[in-house]
């Protein structure tokens, strides 16, 4: 569909404006988070070795700069620390109620998400959320001669357990 | 001692919609800033130029505003720290100053922000978060302060209310502020009853976005003193970056980076938070400013809400804070908003200034924030 004002889009994809990460291999070295993202799986790396576990994962450890990590499992439940509700001004994008959280995923180890599949007014701070996954619009990556190829992406949220 | 000097400081008007391109901005702003100095145009030996990228259409504005402002050949080139860039460029400037490479330095903060839709411009201002780990759910300024005030309200007991006077007080000086995009009294119930925008925050607990441009002329001690009748000298700078996640925050009632920056400024200027006579604080939102009381050692941590209550940042209270309205009052166009401040700041140090003004004030401080808590910038000068 031609964009109002801007015809020349049609068809074309606005890499500066899309909203997810550039999740595929060739675009960055921490594809494999959001391989195992796919199966349900929220992972970061852990240093063989000294050990330490920092979330987002990382290529090289930041504490011992050992680049011998692996790919370790996080939990998917955590507690609402803190929340807010955003009814207005919400993003390009996204639609009201945006619900924002700092989730503690315990081990001393906070998260912020986005909280969906629940209504304004249900969260209460110290609630228990679980990992949500779901499809975002592919990736479009321009190949050799011009040719564009869709690059599948999933992307996460937490929501409440029921 | 302090041995450089910021002899002119100017801005235009702040509106939501100046009718002007960012050439013609920055031009207004740069303008007023040379008024009753001796110097012309040629005199400035190079331009620093601060705004925020990502509402551009217009990219490296640096040559576009030299050319317009007919500052070349002399070098010119841009400083970006989001809301904080021309407080940033200010302290760019003294450096060049203080190095000996630069005599006199024009520091130009603009931002022109109604070329975008309110919605593309949230979305725009989203990606000054981290765009693999935070924008992807939508955070946005006014959701990640609205949990810097959740949890400062748990901890201390904080009230909307509380936050609501902040509004009340920057609105009454705001009136009186002929740059201000938003110049009506509030009432306290005006405020409370606003539309929600992200729980506590309300409607006029938020700042609006804004055209508007700022420019602070920046020379050595000896050329100031020529060139100008009451120089403003440069005392101390702060600045620190904090973690660009929200989750990399060590706790979330206060801003460590303004924090950081404050120690900095005070240990540079040798001076301490009581020996302030006013300051200009970034109210981005009204929990903004209670944050600021208690990072910048106004109040102690957990009591910014009782400096507020007992009406203490009045012009006639113990530490004026911004009395020319605040964000909150004259709008936030990105870029300009640190140069801003600190024209209010110089104003009331020279005894000129069009709104409060703060009786023989000698010793003034600017804070000034990039993003949620990121960047952080203190600037204390002095008559």
């Amino acid at each position: 569909m031609p964009v109002p004002g801007l015809p020349i889009l049609e068809g074309l994809y606005p890499s500066t404006m899309d909203l997810y990460p550039f999740e595929a291999k060739e675009f960055n070295r921490i594809h494999p988070f959001y391989e195992n993202l796919r199966q349900n799986r929220f992972t970061t790396t852990k240093c063989k070795k000294c050990g330490n576990t920092p979330f987002p994962p990382r290529v090289v450890c930041p504490k011992c700069n050992s680049d011998d990590l692996e790919w370790v499992d996080l939990p998917t439940q955590g507690k609402v620390l803190r929340f807010t509700e955003e009814v207005a001004g919400v993003p390009l994008g996204f639609e009201a109620p945006l619900i924002h959280a700092l989730v503690d995923l315990g081990e001393g180890r906070k998260f912020i998400s986005r909280v969906i599949n629940c209504k304004e007014g249900q969260l209460k701070e110290g609630d228990t959320v679980k990992l949500a996954v779901f499809e975002v619009p592919p990736m479009i990556i321009e190949k050799r001669g011009g040719v564009m190829e869709e690059s599948p992406r999933v992307f996460f949220a937490f929501e409440p357990v029921k | 001692m302090a041995d450089v000097a910021i002899v002119g400081a100017g801005q235009t008007v702040f509106s939501r919609s100046c009718g002007v391109s960012i050439r013609e901005l920055a031009f207004d702003a740069f303008q007023e800033a040379l008024e009753g100095l001796d110097i012309t145009t040629s005199d400035i030996d190079a331009s620093i130029i601060c705004s925020a990228p990502e509402y551009d259409k217009q990219r490296s504005p640096a040559g576009l505003i030299s050319e317009y402002l007919e500052l070349t050949p002399k070098p010119s080139f841009y400083v970006e720290t989001v809301c904080s860039s021309s407080s940033t460029g200010l302290r760019v400037a003294w450096s060049l100053v203080k190095s000996g490479l630069h005599k006199v330095v024009a520091v130009i903060g603009f931002q022109k922000m109604s070329e975008l839709s309110s919605r593309d411009a949230a979305e725009r201002m989203g990606r000054g978060a981290d765009i693999i780990w935070e924008s992807p759910f939508g955070l946005t300024m006014p959701a990640g302060y609205a949990m810097y005030a959740r949890a400062h309200m748990d901890k201390y007991g904080t009230t909307e209310e509380h936050l609501a006077k902040v509004r009340v007080k920057n609105s009454h000086y705001g009136a009186t502020n002929p740059k201000a995009n938003y110049r009506k009294e509030l009432s306290l119930e005006d405020i409370l009853k606003s539309d929600m925008i992200t729980t506590p925050l309300k409607k006029f607990d938020c700042c609006a976005n804004a055209d508007g441009a700022s420019c602070v002329i920046v020379a050595r001690g000896d050329v100031a003193k020529g060139i100008s009748e009451k120089p403003i000298w440069v005392m101390g700078l702060g600045a620190a970056t904090d973690t660009m996640t929200m989750a990399g925050r060590k706790q979330l009632t206060g801003l460590q980076c303004a924090q950081e920056a404050a120690r900095q400024a005070y240990k540079m200027a040798g001076v301490k938070p009581q020996d302030i006579d006013v300051a200009e604080v970034h109210d981005c939102f009204t929990v903004s400013e209670i944050l600021a009381y208690e990072d910048l050692g106004f109040a102690k941590p957990g009591e910014g809400a009782g400096l507020i209550e007992d009406k203490e940042t009045y012009a006639d209270g113990k530490i004026p804070v911004n009395v020319d309205g605040g964000l909150l009052s004259k709008g936030h166009p990105i870029g300009a908003t640190g140069g801003s401040q600190i024209r209010t700041i110089v104003r009331q140090l020279r005894g000129q200034a069009t709104e409060a003004q703060v009786k023989g004030a000698e010793i003034g401080l600017v804070h000034n924030i990039g993003g949620i808590g990121q960047y952080g910038n203190v600037t204390i000068l002095r008559r």
